[in-house]
């Protein structure tokens, strides 16, 4: 059985709204999810609907008003459960007294790297994400620095030129290959496609849909045939048989497939009309 | 690689990375620049055009008091500024700019965080009055050597007898560099290290630097002033009362360190011996107090959430 990198049952945060009387503010309501060991997850949704408190009550930077987080079987609210953990927060600023790879060194050391380890870890990052002193790249190279089972990514490429958010997207499924588990949040859901096994929609702190890409993306009233080596005879067959059903008709050839994005708006602008 | 750390509170190792990162912070925003005008204070009033000394009578060591107080009312302002300023100032620079967030979901406990980041301070503080504490000794050692040069051949040349020249000789010394001196310096780091602290209590739940800054002024006037408050309420608080103002100013005097018991610096600027004892007890009093406010800190910012 697969591990489970990421458990999280039944979330629900309030935040308290300090006006006198004021109902508390749900900002996560009720969320759970899976991410086994080795998936790439995307987190999508619109802005204020719950996406980076889950991610906070995740690492321990919220608490959650009920409802558990688990990292690699460990609550959250424990320091132990980040030794496994690299995040990158949306627009990261990093301190500005410290160089790239002083930077690198300094997370490093907060995770107990010394001496040559270190040196030679800082030399790696500086490779792998391309360091130019861009603020997001530097945020995924300290994020990386103790080599984590589990990076969690806040809107990775925002702010980003698109070269930039190639090599970001490049880099996010050169590490699912190296067997990392990625934990992501952003609004290009291009990329989200691009990058993730598992997706999430959540809407005004609930969690709308959640499965398989490959799953959430298919249409569900569309019957796909693939059909290798198939002689122009046999294909001229099966579409004399769609018509003689009268219920069926052929719509298309290829792949009948809806965009992540449509499957988004659909998701959650259907909801506010 | 590095998971098998050990994530209990108040690794030394992690808290001096806190704290020599801090430390680092500090020094590039480029706070030597008030040692700076601290150095240029101190050579410049090497060359004042002081009193003249036209004989023994006059209060020859008033020159080596006026470097003194020149010095030493630098330092207190520096420490007592910077640990306000500073500590004020770090923490919620680390929520604005994020960097906070990459910190805490590292395996870092928030106590180490605290800890580290008010041991970057009061490093800052320590290393800056020892830098200056250096300058007024040499400066201070140079000028009380000349004087008592001076003052020697005055009275030598006017027949004093032996145990005359003695004493003056003793009186000059006590107002150049003494250990007790240096006790005074030690102290202004000590109310230092108190002052950062509440500091930084107060950073952990206020939502404005400028707040912060203000009550932990205000706080300070408080613990310099709680001593005379609490002998005032002792004297003319009405027969009824006595114990419930006994409650309240023994509550005062917990929360409100009596700065008064760091006067001794005034003590040793006057050249008065400060004794073993009383640095010690101060130092514990310190300590008392740093690991009160720090525990309280850590209660609040243990809850916080970002």
């Amino acid at each position: 059985m697969t591990e489970l990198a990421v458990d999280i049952q039944h979330l629900v945060k309030d935040f308290r709204v300090p006006l006198r009387g004021a109902k508390p503010f749900r900002a996560v309501n009720d969320v759970s999810l899976q991410i086994q060991a080795g998936e790439v997850y995307g987190l999508i949704g619109p802005n204020g609907s719950g996406k980076s408190t889950t991610m906070k009550a995740l690492l321990g930077l919220v608490a959650p008003s009920s409802g558990t987080c688990s990292i690699f079987g460990k609550d959250s609210l424990k320091v132990d459960s980040r030794n496994d953990v690299g995040f990158l927060p949306e627009n990261p600023y990093f301190y500005k007294h410290l160089t790239g790879a002083e930077t690198l060194r300094f997370y490093g050391k907060l995770c107990n790297l010394r001496g040559k380890t270190l040196e030679d870890r800082v030399t790696e990052l500086l490779d792998l994400v391309g360091l130019q002193n861009a603020r997001e790249r530097i945020g995924l190279a300290q994020a990386l620095v103790q080599d984590p089972r589990l990076l969690i990514l806040d809107e990775p490429t925002a702010g980003v030129d698109p070269i930039g958010s190639r090599q970001i997207r490049d880099l996010i499924l050169q590490l699912r290959d190296r067997g990392k588990t990625v934990f992501l949040c952003s609004h290009l859901l291009e990329q989200v496609q691009e990058v993730c096994d598992h997706v999430g929609i959540i809407f005004q702190g609930k969690m709308v849909r959640e499965g398989k890409l490959e799953d959430l993306i298919a249409v569900e009233n569309q019957t796909e045939l693939i059909l290798q080596d198939a002689s122009a005879e046999l294909v001229k067959e099966i579409q004399t048989l769609i018509q003689r059903d009268g219920a069926a008709q052929l719509v298309r050839s290829g792949k009948p497939r809806t965009t992540l994005e449509r499957l988004f708006l659909q998701e959650t602008q259907g909801d506010q009309s | 690689m590095g998971k098998q750390q050990s994530n209990r509170w108040l690794q030394p190792r992690r808290v001096s990375v806190i704290a020599m990162n801090t430390f680092t912070q500090l020094v590039r925003m480029k706070v030597f620049y008030f040692l700076m005008i601290f150095s240029v204070i101190a050579v410049v009033a090497q060359f004042l055009d002081l009193p003249q000394y036209n004989g023994v009578e006059a209060v020859y060591t008033g020159e080596l008091q006026i470097l003194k107080d020149w010095c030493m009312g630098v330092m207190k302002l520096f420490a007592l500024v910077f640990a306000i300023a500073a500590t004020a100032l770090l923490l919620p620079k680390d929520v604005e700019d994020r960097t906070l967030y990459t910190i805490l979901a590292k395996p870092v406990p928030r106590l180490d965080y605290l800890v580290g980041k008010l041991t970057g301070v009061l490093l800052l503080i320590f290393v800056s009055l020892l830098l200056m504490n250096v300058m007024m000794t040499v400066v201070l050692g140079y000028r009380a050597g000349a004087l008592l040069d001076e003052q020697v051949q005055m009275a030598v040349s006017r027949g004093w007898n032996e145990p005359a020249i003695a004493s003056m000789r003793a009186e000059i010394q006590a107002q150049g560099v003494t250990w007790s001196l240096q006790a005074g310096v030690f102290a202004i780091f000590l109310q230092a290290c108190i002052v950062g602290a509440v500091s930084m209590l107060l950073s952990t739940f206020s939502t404005s630097t400028l707040f912060t800054i203000m009550v932990s002024f205000m706080t300070y006037l408080a613990g310099s002033f709680q001593a005379d408050a609490a002998e005032f309420y002792r004297v003319y608080a009405k027969p009824g009362n006595t114990t419930l103002t006994s409650v309240l100013m023994k509550g005062v005097a917990l929360i409100f360190p009596n700065y008064q018991l760091f006067n001794i610096t005034d003590a040793a600027m006057q050249g008065q011996v400060i004794p073993l004892a009383a640095v010690m007890d101060l130092t514990g009093l310190t300590a008392f107090y740093v690991v009160l406010y720090t525990l309280l800190s850590w209660f609040v910012f243990s809850d916080k959430e970002f």
